[in-house]
This record gives structure tokens, C-alpha cells and sequence, in this order.
């Protein structure tokens, strides 16, 4: 069997999996992790939903680039149908020179890739969301050299990226304030932000052309942030001089966060952008049991903004935390990275399992009971611990 | 860890009961397999076939098919089933009634849920706080062709189906794959399985003779899924 086995660096290239390893892996209704032997089996986790096309299924995860029928895909207005034909690109406002492209012409400037894994800032808010988050290869064209092309002025400090998608919106409700007005969907990512990043116009993903649902024909790739900062169904660039306060950027996707000062705690409201530390168990298996204890293993996944990863420790109920394994191929900077961890025989039983990541710089990925979230009043950016519960038969 | 929807159990059996043995009449029953083929895996086959040796394949909703059977034998009184919402699921997934039958929705969870009928020949969208609850009567029938499918607007990741039937002959196999009709006229009839959450859709012509047992094995395969 081990001679069928994936070979991560194929399956990285070609997005796909070969025949023969398929075979391996699939010839059991069960899947098997690259790295898994044949005898392991799933212990499914208790308490959870079924797992459904359009979510992750964490306890099959074995690709690497997530196949199209495992991403998710949330609107908040509607899911516009926009055709190739007929699409154009504006990049407007304060710039010299603004631009309307056609697909074709934005396929025939420089073609360029980013990895990247997209996490919904919402996922993780509750057990029955915690499958919104893909890993992809985005083909497009880098966004700053079209940019420079089109000569920023120098009064413009915002960068603002304008979906076909849009709706009514009211403010203020039920007040003698309230208004009404119809609003495309819009972010912004300031001009410095943007000049520090790469960001990338993508048509492509894994080698094909974007779905309806993931903002065909057109989609803004921001390596590292949220879900939301990807603007699909991409319709127009526009530079501004002041900053740009739509709903997604001031209302909603506001994360409210207690922090302490001396002895108060203070709230203070910010905008969700980066992605967080964040690890989760994917799936634990086990072998037959010897002598009464069952060996298990555990894999998952660690992601992030893009900052190197120190760490990942796996603990099991209320022993000590042991190093994961985290996998060094295939790896990229805005990309999840696959760990495993030898949990060791354990007795029949229930038991808990937890992740947590480290990163380069310090940062601990925190428990749920820790202030960064404990204090945490909206249910954006949950990258909480979270933790597994098995039941081990004997 | 497959659970073994209760509610199937409880149609299977009840419909056992109510059909009454009568010497003109015939049996069908069987078992539905799951085969993988291991080139179109099926990602989901832990949940409804606890044993990929055996191969037993649940949930798979069995009936016949003939037009001949709408308003057979109509039902002495309509039944109850309960679809609770636990762990941010609907439980059972899979239900079978006849017209007229009717879903006790409940919510469980710590959270609030909703119960939206997206399809189908159902409009529903009632929200359940924890503890809540909502019954819906059943008075149109999709068969097999067409079933409620349900959803949570607040959790994607939620989903049932609610099969409506003209005529007694259906069943949700449970975790054996075993479904068994009594009662059954005489005549030619179109026996059909469709598993909702796999896709796989087979079906077999059956001649029912009076006094006799038809044992027919539903075999499904990757190769069976309708898109």
C-alpha cells in the first residue's frame, strides 16, 4: 500500500489526485490522510453535525487545495449572475488615468498565483459553522502594477472595491433619522494596507474559471484576511480621500472586544481584516486495542495571516500539552499547513482533544475562556481552541 | 456512531402493523447495499453505512411506484413523527409519510433555530427557540420524486427531507438497510430506492402475486447518482 500513497508535491501541482493513490486512499469507504495507515479508523466526534457539500468536511480532510464541492460560499445580498461577455472593471476616482477592462484584457496582462486558505470570519461562531474556510490556488493579475498604471493622486489614502452584488439598506430604524437607500456591496483596504500587500484579481481557482458563487467572473484576493475582504463579483476599484464606511466595513464585521485596563474593562470596536491564529483537530483515529488502551492519532490544520508558525500542541482532557507534527510539504505563507500527533493508548472511555498553534512571534492561539475571547462580545473572528470529544470503545 | 433514525424504526414497523395480512395480497422486502467504487469515493458513506464490509445502506427511502396505488387503502388516522433540532441537526434526517401525516419539529439546542421548507410542495419558515415547537400537516404528495427539503436559515449546515406518499408502500431503511411492504396487491409495480443525501437512485420492476414474497436486494453504486 505505501507505494500508492499520495505524493503531497503531485497533488499540490496538479490539483487532483492520480488514479492509483485514489485507489489507496478511497478503496474503503473511509477516507485515509495521506499519511494514515490503513488499519486506523475515524472516531467521529461527538456531538456534531453531519458534514454536507458547500462546508469543509474536517474528518475527510486530505486535500491539500480543497476541491470546489467542499467550499462554501455566503452572500450577504443577492448572488448575481454576471457574464463574461459584457463584464468590464472600472478603476476610478482619484487616480489620473482610470481604466475600464475587459476579461480579456485583464487575461492578457500578467498572470500571476497566490495560495491562499479564505476563512469566513463567522466560522467557528458555532457548531453548526465551522466548515466555511478552503484552501486555494487564485490565478489572476497582480492589482498593483494596474494601479500604478492608472497613476494614484496623491490625495488618495482608500482604497475601495465595489461588488455587482447589492441591496436596500436602512439606517437608523424606527428612529425620525431613518433612510434608505439601495447600496452595492463594498470594503476598502487603505492605500497603505494595499501598497504593503499583493493583492491579486482572480478569475481562476485551482485551474478553474471562478463558480457563481465564489464572484465569477471576478475576484479580489487579499492574501491573509477574512473572507469578507475578497470581494466577489468584482465590479469597480475606486480611490478615495476619505475613508469608506459601508456596512461591512463600519456595521457589521465590527468585532467588539473587551480589553482591560487596570481594573475596568474598556470596548473597543474594530474593523475585521487579518485572520487570526487558528488550529483546530481535524480528526482523530484509532487502532485495535492492546491491552485494554486504544492507540489514536490526531490530525488537523493550522492557518493564519501569513506570519510564521512556531507550534502546534495537542492535549489530551487535562494532560500536558505535546508537540504536533506540522507537515513542511506543501507549504506556502497564506496557506493552512496539515499537523499530526500521536496521541498515544488511551483508556476506553470519553476524552478531549484540543489544538492550539504558537506563532513566531509569541502569540497563543486562545482557550475560550481567555479574555482575547471571553471578553469578545460579537461572534466575528472565532479562533478559539476548540476543543474534541471522542467515545472510545474498548 | 451512525444513529439509527428513531422515527424509521417506528414507520417501518407501524406500517407492518397496519397493513392487515390478507392471502390476496403479497410482500416485498429486501436490503439496500451501498457499493464503493473507489475512482468516485463518497464522502459521506460513514453516516449511512456503518459497516463498509456488510454495506448496509440507511436512510435510503424504498417504495413503489405505480399510479394505480394513489388513494389505496386510505389511512385509519394520521401519525405524529418528531424532527428534533440537536447539535445543530435536524434528527432524523430522513422522514417518510403518507398525506396527511404530520412533523413535530422541536428545538433543543441552546440556540435559536428556524425550520424553512426550500422546496417542494411546502412553504414553511418558522423559527424555534430552545424548547420551542412547531407541527406541520402534510396534505400535498411529492413520492419519491419530490420531497420537502428542509433547511435552517441560520445554519447552513443543517438539512432534512420529508417524503410525502399517496400510498402506504414506503419506508427509511435503518441502519440493517432492511425495508418490508405487506400488503401489497397484486400486480406489476416499479420498486424504487433514492437516497437523498447520496443521490443514488435505482429501481426494479416487481410482480406482486398474491401470497407470495418477493426478496429483492437494492444494490446502489456511485454509478446510480443523479445530478
Amino acid at each position: 500500500m505505501t507505494d500508492t500513497l499520495l505524493n503531497r508535491r503531485e497533488a499540490l501541482q496538479t490539483g487532483a489526485l492520480t488514479a492509483g493513490a485514489l485507489l489507496a486512499l478511497f478503496a474503503d469507504p473511509r477516507f485515509a490522510f495521506p499519511a494514515q495507515a490503513t488499519e486506523e479508523t475515524l472516531v467521529p466526534f461527538l456531538d456534531m453535525p453531519r458534514a454536507k457539500p458547500g462546508s469543509l468536511d474536517w474528518e475527510t480532510l486530505t486535500e491539500w487545495l480543497t476541491p470546489q464541492d467542499q467550499v462554501f460560499s455566503v452572500s450577504h445580498y443577492n448572488v448575481p449572475d454576471v457574464k463574461p461577455d459584457g463584464y468590464r472593471l472600472e478603476i476610478t476616482g482619484l487616480v489620473e488615468q482610470p481604466k475600464s477592462l475587459t476579461l480579456d484584457e485583464l487575461k492578457a496582462r500578467p498572470k500571476s498565483d497566490q495560495l491562499m486558505t479564505l476563512e469566513c470570519s463567522g466560522n467557528g461562531s458555532s457548531k453548526g459553522f465551522m466548515g466555511a474556510v478552503y484552501n486555494s490556488r487564485w490565478s489572476g493579475t497582480k492589482l498593483t502594477p494596474l494601479l500604478d498604471e492608472c497613476r494614484i493622486k496623491p490625495e488618495a489614502l482608500e482604497v475601495v472595491f465595489i461588488g455587482h452584488d447589492q441591496k436596500e439598506e436602512t439606517l437608523r430604524k424606527g428612529t425620525p433619522r431613518e433612510t434608505t437607500f439601495e447600496v452595492p456591496f463594498g470594503r476598502s483596504i487603505s492605500l497603505a494596507d494595499v501598497k504593503k500587500m499583493d493583492l491579486l484579481l482572480a478569475w481562476e481557482r485551482n485551474g478553474e474559471p471562478l463558480t457563481q458563487g465564489n464572484g465569477a467572473p471576478l475576484r479580489l484576493i487579499v492574501p491573509g484576511w477574512y473572507g469578507i475582504a475578497n470581494v466577489k463579483w468584482l465590479r469597480r476599484i475606486e480611490l478615495r480621500s476619505t475613508r469608506y464606511m459601508g456596512r461591512f466595513m463600519a456595521r457589521d464585521y465590527v468585532t467588539v472586544r473587551g480589553e482591560r485596563r487596570g481594573d475596568a474593562v474598556e470596548y473597543v470596536e474594530t474593523s475585521v481584516s487579518k485572520m487570526n491564529l487558528k488550529s483546530i483537530v481535524a480528526r482523530i483515529t484509532r487502532q485495535t486495542a492492546v491491552d485494554g488502551k486504544i492507540p489514536c492519532k490526531a490530525y488537523g490544520a493550522v492557518w493564519n495571516d501569513g506570519t510564521e508558525i512556531a507550534l502546534v500542541e495537542v492535549k489530551v482532557d487535562d494532560g500536558p500539552w505535546q508537540p504536533a507534527k506540522i507537515a513542511d510539504d506543501p507549504k506556502s505563507q497564506f496557506c493552512w499547513r496539515f499537523f499530526s500527533i500521536d496521541l498515544g493508548a488511551l483508556p476506553p472511555g470519553k476524552h478531549k482533544v484540543v489544538s492550539r498553534a504558537i506563532d513566531a512571534n509569541g502569540r497563543i492561539q486562545p482557550a475560550s475562556d481567555d479574555d482575547e475571547i471571553a471578553l469578545k462580545k460579537t461572534y466575528w473572528e472565532a479562533y478559539a481552541q476548540w476543543p474534541r470529544e471522542v467515545q472510545l470503545e474498548g | 456512531m451512525t444513529r439509527i433514525p428513531i422515527a424509521a424504526i417506528h414507520l417501518v414497523a407501524l406500517l407492518t402493523f397496519a397493513c392487515t395480512a390478507n392471502a390476496a395480497d403479497g410482500v416485498i422486502e429486501g436490503t439496500a447495499f451501498y457499493q464503493p467504487d473507489s475512482q468516485k469515493p463518497w464522502r459521506y458513506a460513514r453516516y449511512y453505512v456503518a459497516d463498509a464490509k456488510k454495506g448496509h445502506l440507511a436512510e435510503a427511502v424504498v417504495c413503489l411506484t405505480d399510479r394505480q396505488l394513489r388513494g389505496l387503502r386510505p389511512p385509519m388516522e394520521s401519525r405524529t413523527v418528531t424532527v428534533g433540532q440537536e447539535d445543530y441537526r435536524f434528527i432524523p434526517e430522513t422522514v417518510a409519510l403518507r398525506i396527511g401525516d404530520q412533523v413535530k419539529f422541536t428545538n433543543s439546542d441552546a440556540t435559536l433555530h428556524n425550520v424553512m421548507a426550500l422546496g417542494g410542495n411546502e412553504s414553511f419558515n418558522v423559527s424555534l427557540a430552545q424548547d420551542g415547537e412547531f407541527t406541520q400537516t402534510f396534505r400535498r404528495a411529492g413520492n419519491l420524486k419530490q420531497p420537502v427539503k428542509i433547511g435552517c436559515s441560520f445554519h447552513s449546515q443543517m438539512q432534512a427531507w420529508i417524503f410525502v406518499f399517496d400510498h402506504p408502500f414506503y419506508a427509511v431503511t435503518a441502519e440493517n438497510g432492511r425495508y418490508r411492504f405487506e400488503g401489497v396487491p397484486p400486480g406489476e409495480y416499479t420498486l424504487e430506492l433514492f437516497h437523498p443525501a447520496g443521490g443514488m437512485r435505482v429501481s426494479r420492476a416487481v410482480t406482486v402475486t398474491a401470497g407470495q414474497t418477493n426478496s429483492i436486494d437494492l444494490r446502489t453504486s456511485p454509478a446510480d447518482i443523479i445530478k
